[in-house]
């Protein structure tokens, strides 16, 4: 009863085809696109004739995933499925980008898929290959990683190293650890520092050259400037219907940050009023990641259906509050 | 034609401003923020992984370290998004809080740690620029962030916890009373 579909990448995506093929107990597509189950990924499920789930409500044990659909624009979500093995479909045309960027391959990931994008799979004979390829390397690798250890160790126990030698083996892994560092690090830079500060600092010169600026200095300033203002809006962003909208990425915190902080440099905003802002403007902050969080903790569907909703609620009362004693903690600063 | 060349200033000044504010952002912002980056996250490679999940499963059983010390390891150690795994040290039902109050550190870590979650550093870092341009030290702002940080994620951590385990116990009271109906 089950059919194997094929995904192909959208005009502006990267990754795949992927070919899924669901069986007895890899069978339920996951969507994890919040406001319900995405028409792709129910497309999917009719298809295959596996079973669609919104990943907002419920979640399922990692084996029985045949695919995760999500609509990420790049930070976390796309890279937490490949990275456990799961086939990814992204919605947003993004390719490898985000923390996670290393596990996203084209044999797991498909982004700016399209109801045009899916098909029947022609060639069944060769879907169950791949379908075992996604599981081939998480029984293998950690395997072989156990064997070349204990090779390694077998071969340092034969022969006691003189003391220059280790010095040198101790020198050289610490070297090896700082340039580790420093590849990971401009990696981070250029692949999500660098393309943010483009995006932002376009945004701002339009607003700042174009007059719009003024506008925006003349309806927020006089409500970041004052802790009631703050308080609102602390309390908009944890409203539980909003938070999880206004969470992915961290844009929307990221943009109004931004131009607070213009506003604080022109003294429109007293200065102390910093530290109140960044908690006023964040009490969405993780609202859209909850379930990913969540399953990323192991934690077991059913306490993910009702911890979504104890996240979101927990917020309208802590988000204000965070603001206050903010607000406390800033008397005394600049 | 005096116009349309007008227009056409007018269109590249728009661009010529955010140019110069990209410029101040990448003078000013990343060679700092890459060198402290790059030492810390060497630090946490001598320290490895390992270590940093021992002292972690001890401090998941009171709830004042729970919601503290756990996420402040993870988040420094682990960045987003990995540190959400540390759950997995957590007791089941205390999972939603945790994610609550590690979530909720990751953008007060930024002032002092960058590394820990560069992909979202401008939260915290577009209201800092505001700083800067007021010829104001970062110190204050960065170290006070960190602790509110703290605070807030204990309070969210136990509030949360709270509304949680009353939930199960709603949910966990209906269900019982639609079984006994049904008998």
């Amino acid at each position: 009863m089950y059919k194997s579909v094929k995904v192909n990448h959208g005009s502006g995506g990267w990754g795949g085809p992927l070919v899924l093929t669901p069986n007895e107990k890899t069978n339920k597509v996951l969507s994890v696109t919040g406001g319900g189950i995405h028409p792709i990924a129910a497309l999917i499920a009719e298809m295959t004739g596996a079973e669609a789930l919104d990943g907002f409500k419920t979640n399922a044990p990692d084996d029985e995933i045949l695919v995760a659909v999500v609509d990420c624009g790049g930070t976390a979500r796309c890279g937490v499925y490949p990275k456990k093995g799961i086939f990814t479909i992204n919605l947003t045309p993004v390719g490898q980008a985000g923390p996670l960027a290393q596990y996203i391959t084209e044999e797991l990931y498909v982004s700016d898929v399209k109801e045009s994008c899916i098909s029947y799979s022609d060639e069944e004979a060769s879907s169950p290959a791949s379908a075992t390829k996604a599981e081939t390397p998480k029984a293998g690798a950690p395997k072989t990683k156990e064997q070349a250890r204990k090779e390694l160790s077998d071969m340092n126990t034969g022969k006691k190293p003189g003391i220059v030698t280790r010095i040198g083996i101790g020198v050289g892994k610490v070297v090896n650890k700082f340039f580790q560092a420093g590849r990971e690090t401009i990696d981070m830079v250029i692949k999500n520092v660098l393309p943010f500060m483009a995006f932002t600092s376009t945004l701002l010169g339009i607003i700042s050259a174009s007059g719009l600026g003024d506008m925006i200095a003349n309806t927020i300033s006089p409500i970041a400037s004052t802790l009631p203002g703050m308080l609102v809006i602390s309390f908009i962003c944890a409203l539980p219907f909003l938070s999880p909208i206004l969470g992915p990425g961290a844009v929307i915190a990221q943009v109004v940050g931004t131009l607070l902080g213009v506003e604080i440099g022109l003294g429109n905003i007293p200065a102390a009023y910093a530290l109140p802002a960044l908690f006023a403007i964040n009490a969405q902050v993780g609202g859209d990641f909850v379930p990913v969080g969540l399953s990323l903790g192991e934690a077991e569907p059913e306490t993910i259906e009702l911890g979504v909703p104890a996240v979101l609620y927990s917020r309208v009362i802590t988000g204000p509050l965070s603001v206050v004693i903010a607000f406390i903690f800033s008397i005394g600063m600049y | 034609m005096d116009i349309i060349s007008e227009i056409a200033q007018d269109f590249m000044g728009l661009f010529q401003a955010g140019g110069d504010t990209f410029v101040s952002w990448v003078t000013g912002i990343i060679p700092m923020v890459i060198c402290l980056m790059t030492a810390i996250n060497s630090i946490i490679k001598l320290i490895g992984e390992e270590r940093v999940e021992r002292v972690t499963r001890k401090a998941t059983g009171n709830i004042i370290t729970r919601y503290t010390i756990v996420p402040v390891l993870a988040v420094l150690f682990l960045g987003n998004p990995m540190c959400y795994t540390f759950g997995r040290f957590v007791e089941e039902k205390y999972k939603p809080a945790y994610y609550d109050s590690c979530v909720s550190f990751l953008h007060p870590v930024t002032g002092l740690f960058p590394h820990a979650n560069a992909g979202e550093l401008f939260v915290y870092m577009g209201i800092a620029t505001g700083i800067t341009t007021l010829g104001l030290s970062l110190g204050d702002l960065a170290i006070r962030y960190f602790i509110v940080g703290l605070i807030v994620i204990l309070i969210r951590g136990v509030c949360t916890e709270k509304i949680y385990l009353y939930m199960v116990s709603k949910y966990k009271g209906t269900q019982s009373e639609e079984v006994a109906e049904n008998v």
